[in-house]
């Protein structure tokens, strides 16, 4: 799965959340099972890199390097650096590595976002008048760091 | 000599002269000589070339005759007459062509060709003639032959109303899909549960039906899947349907989502008031939505085919539908006027021949015969009744196997292959809506409601486009939708689906995120599909393939869609969510997909579209490997409490044990020497109790009673309990915690999950928990820690302290080894073969006596006999204690040490038979032999063993009784069946079973899928250190090497 997926960052208990949540008040945090969505998934091009927690490191890192070097043909004048949640910080540490191992031909341009995640919340006892299940969302930060050669003529 | 044969010599002799004799050998050689001179007179190369052995023979024997008898003179006139008789003889003999002496005999061998039998020209000219006549003569017989055997030429069977009958014929016993012959030829067919279905493609695309499932989109016929239908009062339907499922194991038949009619759901069914015990299998149900102001409910539930027979008859019993309607062949034909086709469609036949059908019929004799118009399939018999009403209350059952076809689509992409396969149902034109139509599609469009709903339902469909994963829509979503005939708008060449951008962002992101969220609203779960008039409608009137051909070809522009779609051409179906893997923190909604619901008859309109949109398309095989991935229990492999999974295992075993005796027994895997008790079923009811006796065992010794009371107990015993499979929702996620090492990271999610961190494991909370399911089985996930790929009925065994040490020092090691056990088995075998064959002999003897001829057939009888063979009484295995008195230290909380292991090597295979024909022993087995020389003695066990095998002993005594009174039949390399202890046969304490394992090309390392006692893992688990908790060994039946696994209960 190359999708950026955070192994949950914050343990979202539904008694802490319940409390912010507009709808669930009456919710008790026992009888609910808290079952996560993934991500929504976007179309990806060739360069973008999702980082995850799971995969390792390195891995990652020689998986950017190699399409920034490009095989032969033609490596991308750019790739993009996802990261998600806990992964942000992998990702910035993939975009640094990749740049410092460049002797400074490679630049970074960062931008931050929010993403939207969507929880279900199953009841423990559904046959019961509260056996709807509940759907909610929450958000998390996630950064895109492009990784490019900058262009000929300025340098 | 025969009488006949002395006859033709005497025949032949009749001219011979009196004075020249023939001794009976020299009959012959005049007769080959004969032949020369008559083959000279057709050509002189082929005599010589052919005959010459002839020659030198004649001239032998006459050359050892003639010189001691030679006449002195000879009379001229007796000469001559003896010669002209002589030579009468001959032409005679050369004239006459029998049907022995072959035309091609008469060619030198590096001479003949092939093909001259076929073709005379080929011979050489003075051979034609002949071989002409021959083959004439051939010729004819075969053509006599052929009409006798069979009718028709190939192009007669072939045309359309006899291939049908043909097909009709075929699939008498084994029900077809309408499929069927798409994948007859692409696929391996098997012939399964009363149906002929396709298992594996014949191309090789394991590894691209993988990636279809997980990247692009995988489809299956699953039509063989039965649906019951159940119409009553809401009310009544659930107080019925709740005595069959429980809450413990998830959300019932009255989970709200589901009772709106929005959601799918599926539920482990039981017996009536059985839970947790007599398990039927899992079935997935569907309720149709609310109408308003009606309490009257519809009810549809899928399941397996092995699993409809048990399911409907305790449905009848719960809702007390004991009473048979008519069978439905009198509704089943209220048929329009204006259709070309009046008879209804025969069952199972593929839409296209359906049609022909019909035209043949109405043609021939208007009265199809009723017996092929059965509906249904093979679980039943023709004249069963479908339908049964109740006595009591107002509940109705209908039997809708076949009624409907069901297609899943697997992967994430399968939506973006719905969209652009089928298409939503254009309006049809004004002036159809004023007229009276008999296709149900302008009648629906008259009231304006369903007009409302449609575009509702329509719009739904579209956002879907807007989508990029079938994960991202809530698991079990219904969608109801009416749809054009998808044959309209098949592209031209084969291509494959993506989700269009462009197309995703003219969707509404409002609407798509209402969609993702809270999912399709009740009212648009509705669908034609539900009422049974429209389902025949559509079905009766669908336009065959011809007649769609015919108005293409009518286009004024080639390949241009056809416009309007003809009225006939909407179809009601409906989209049901399939939500992924659900349980557990890897891979969430992996293999998520969407199953689309079709009225019958319409498969293949919908399934080479479907195709066309660059499917992969699998079989049953592949169905397996995706619940597989998912870790989902598989029905019926993985539902050995289940009547339909008992069955399953016994045909496995069947399958297993001949793919075995197949095999020469020199080249067949000794199982006995990898010390693999049961390699081709799991004896999961031993294996239940002797844990269960080992738990008791500890206990005992745990409260430091007296073990002296063993006996007793086992004399005694417990009411023997079935073991059920786990399924309650909250025990099985203590577990899962528990299985956990402590200081993962997924502990602390779970427990932040949970709200609460669960109970601690203790011996406390281990015994009250077995207590309560002590006869009960896990279902876990096994993944390799390094090397291994797991195989079909692997062992799952714990691990001793030492292993985890080695482990310690190596991460990546391979794993302990279990010492080669010994054959002792072998002997036996040896003896009892010989045994048989003296008893043979003897037996021959005796016939031989009487005068029967055929010896040399007998021996070969005997030797292929020589693989399985009867043990006699006296040979029979005593109740063996193999070690485990010393093997049993291990069940104290401590790991088993070490030592066994090493004793073992020396004197595992210990069996003793205290028969005349008592095996000739090595020395260790003396040391032990006292222990184990009655069967009645191993029970009470010596003192220094203070624990035997719990179950063997009890077991193994009224088996061997039971062993004497029939031979049992022995295998070289396979235990017999009383087995010994399963759980403490090998150097490691045995847990459980494999049953699903394979490399996993989604986890990247070999997986496995199985079942362990609940009782024997809290043992193992209580005895590990936390931190290496859920620490497992597999090994594969035939191997020696064990290799550690983590182990995951899902929940």
């Amino acid at each position: 799965m190359a999708e950026p997926r955070s192994p949950a960052p914050v343990p979202p208990n539904p008694a802490s959340l319940s409390s912010e949540g507009p709808m669930a008040v009456e919710m008790d945090p026992v009888e609910y099972t808290l079952r996560k969505r993934l991500p929504r998934k976007l179309p990806k091009r060739r360069n973008d890199v999702y980082v995850n927690m799971k995969t390792d490191f390195k891995a990652q890192l020689a998986r950017c390097q190699k399409l920034l070097d490009g095989g032969g043909a033609g490596g991308h004048r750019e790739i993009c650096i996802h990261g998600l949640g806990l992964a942000i910080n992998r990702a910035i540490n993939i975009a640094l590595q990749l740049q410092a191992s460049s002797q400074g031909a490679l630049q970074l341009a960062a931008n931050t976002s929010t993403v939207e995640l969507v929880d279900d919340l199953e009841p423990e006892d559904p046959d019961g008048e509260a056996g709807e299940p509940i759907t909610r969302t929450r958000n998390n930060s996630a950064i895109h760091i492009k990784v490019f050669y900058p262009a000929p003529q300025s340098s | 000599m025969s009488g006949a044969k002395s006859r033709m010599r005497n025949k032949n002799m009749r001219d011979q002269p009196s004075n020249v004799t023939y001794s009976s050998p020299g009959c012959r050689n005049g007769g080959d000589s004969g032949g020369r001179p008559g083959g000279s007179q057709h050509g002189k190369r082929h005599g010589l070339a052919n005959q010459g052995g002839g020659w030198v023979r004649g001239h032998h024997s006459g050359g050892s005759v003639y010189p001691q008898e030679l006449p002195k003179y000879i009379t001229s006139t007796y000469f001559a007459k003896a010669r002209a008789a002589e030579v009468k003889a001959m032409l005679k003999a050369v004239n006459k062509t029998t049907g022995s002496c072959h035309t091609f005999g008469a060619l030198p061998k590096h001479m003949r060709r092939r093909a001259m039998s076929h073709n005379t020209k080929r011979l050489p000219t003075r051979l034609r003639e002949g071989a002409q006549r021959m083959l004439d003569k051939s010729l004819l017989t075969a053509k006599k032959d052929k009409v006798e055997s069979k009718a028709k030429s190939r192009k007669a069977r072939r045309r359309h109303g006899n291939l049908l009958l043909e097909f009709n014929r075929r699939q008498r016993k084994n029900t077809w899909l309408e499929t069927h012959i798409w994948h007859a030829k692409r696929f391996h067919m098997v012939k399964k549960w009363g149906y002929c279905l396709g298992d594996r493609p014949t191309l090789k695309c394991y590894r691209a039906c993988y990636r279809a499932m997980s990247s692009h989109c995988l489809l299956q016929d699953l039509s063989y899947y039965c649906c019951v239908e159940l119409q009553g009062p809401e009310q009544q339907l659930l107080s019925a349907l709740s005595r069959l499922t429980s809450k413990d194991t998830g959300p019932t038949f009255a989970a709200v989502q589901c009772l709106s009619g929005r959601r799918q759901g599926s539920v482990v069914l039981y017996r009536a008031d059985q839970y947790p015990s007599q398990p039927l299998g899992p079935v997935l149900f569907l309720w149709r939505p609310r109408s308003e102001g009606s309490t009257h409910r519809q009810l549809w539930i899928w399941g397996h085919p092995t699993v409809k027979q048990d399911v409907l008859s305790e449905l009848q019993a719960v809702c007390q539908c004991t009473e048979a309607v008519a069978p439905p062949t009198v509704i089943a034909v209220p048929v329009p006027e204006p259709v070309p086709s009046p008879a209804a469609v025969p069952k199972g036949c593929a839409p296209k021949q359906a049609s022909g059908r019909k035209r043949k019929r109405s043609e021939q004799d208007s009265d199809a015969e009723p017996a092929k118009k059965i509906l249904g399939d093979g679980t039943r018999p023709p004249t069963c009744p479908v339908t049964w009403k109740s006595t009591s209350s107002e509940i109705v059952i209908n039997d809708l196997t076949m009624e409907m076809v069901r297609y899943r689509l697997i992967g994430p992409l399968s939506h973006t292959v719905l969209t652009e396969t089928l298409c939503p149902a254009t309006d049809c034109n004004e002036e159809a809506k004023k007229s009276q139509s008999c296709f149900w599609w302008p009648e629906h469009c008259k009231q304006e409601q369903n007009m409302a709903l449609h575009r509702e339902q329509s719009d739904l469909f579209e956002l879907l486009k807007g989508v990029f994963s079938s994960a991202e829509i809530p698991a079990g979503s219904v969608l109801g939708l009416t749809v054009d005939d998808p044959r309209i708008t098949l592209p031209r060449h084969r291509q494959h689906a993506q989700p269009d951008l462009q197309q995703a962002i003219g969707v509404d992101e409002e609407k798509r995120r209402a969609l993702t969220l809270q999912g399709v609203p009740e009212h648009c779960c509705q669908s034609g599909l539900w009422d049974r008039t429209v389902r025949d409608n559509v079905t009766d009137n669908k336009m065959s393939e011809k007649e769609l051909n015919q108005k293409r070809c009518e286009l004024l522009v080639p390949g241009s869609r056809l416009t309007p779609t003809p009225p006939q051409g909407r179809v009601p179906v409906l989209l049901v969510h399939q939500p992924g893997k659900q349980l557990g923190q890897e891979m969430s909604s992996w293999g998520a997909g969407w199953d689309l619901l079709l009225p019958k008859g319409w498969g293949m309109a919908f399934w080479v579209p479907l195709v066309y949109r660059g499917v992969r398309v699998a079989g049953l095989k592949m169905s397996l490997k995706h619940s597989q991935h998912k870790g989902a229990p598989h029905f019926p492999h993985d539902y050995p409490d289940c009547p339909a999974g008992a069955r399953f295992q016994d045909e496995q075993q069947a399958e297993l044990m001949n793919k075995f005796t197949r095999r020469p027994p020199a080249k067949r895997t000794n199982y006995v020497k990898h010390g693999c008790l049961a390699p081709f079923r799991c004896p999961w009811q031993q294996l239940v109790e002797e844990w269960v006796e080992i738990a008791k065992e500890t206990a005992e010794s745990c409260c430091g009673a007296q073990t002296g009371t063993e006996t007793g107990t086992e004399a005694g015993g417990v009411a023997p309990s079935r073991f059920s499979v786990l399924r309650s929702r909250k025990v099985m996620k203590q577990l899962s915690a528990w299985c956990k090492p402590t200081s993962s990271r997924g502990q602390r999610l779970q427990r932040g999950a949970q709200g609460q961190p669960p109970a601690p494991l203790t011996p406390a909370t281990a015994a009250s928990l077995r207590a309560a399911h002590g006869h009960s089985l896990v279902w876990a996930r096994f993944s390799l820690l390094a090397k291994g790929r797991p195989e079909l009925h692997a062992m799952v065994c714990v691990p001793t302290q030492e292993d985890l040490r080695l482990l310690k020092k190596d991460p990546r090691s391979a794993g302990p080894l279990e010492p080669r056990h010994k054959d002792h088995l072998r002997k036996r075998v040896k003896e009892a073969r010989k045994e048989e064959k003296k008893e043979k002999k003897k037996k021959k003897k005796e016939r031989e006596d009487n005068g029967a001829m055929d010896k040399t057939k007998k021996e070969e009888e005997e030797k292929e006999e020589e693989v399985v063979v009867a043990v006699t009484d006296d040979v029979a295995p005593k109740s063996d204690t193999p070690s485990d008195p010393t093997q049993m230290p291990g069940e104290q909380p401590g790991p088993v040490p070490a030592l066994p292991q090493n004793q073992e090597a020396g004197s595992t295979p210990i069996r003793t038979s205290d028969g005349d024909l008592s095996v000739t022993v090595a020395l260790p087995e003396r040391s032990t032999a006292p222990s184990g020389q009655e069967p009645s003695v191993s029970a009470p066990a010596p003192a220094p063993a203070p624990a035997p095998a719990p179950a063997s002993a009890p077991a193994s005594a009224s088996a061997s009784a039971m062993q004497e009174e029939k031979g049992e039949k022995l295998v070289l390399g396979l235990w017999p069946d009383p087995l010994p202890s399963v759980t403490s046969h090998c150097s490691r304490v045995t847990l459980g079973w494999v049953t699903q394992g394979d490399f996993s090309l989604a986890a990247g390392c070999g997986e496995a899928l199985g079942l362990v006692s609940l009782t024997g893992l809290l043992h193992a688990l209580l005895s590990q250190p936390p931190e290496h908790r859920g620490l497992l060994l597999l090994r594969n039946p035939s191997s020696l090497q064990y290799r550690f696994a983590k182990i995951t209960i899902e929940a």
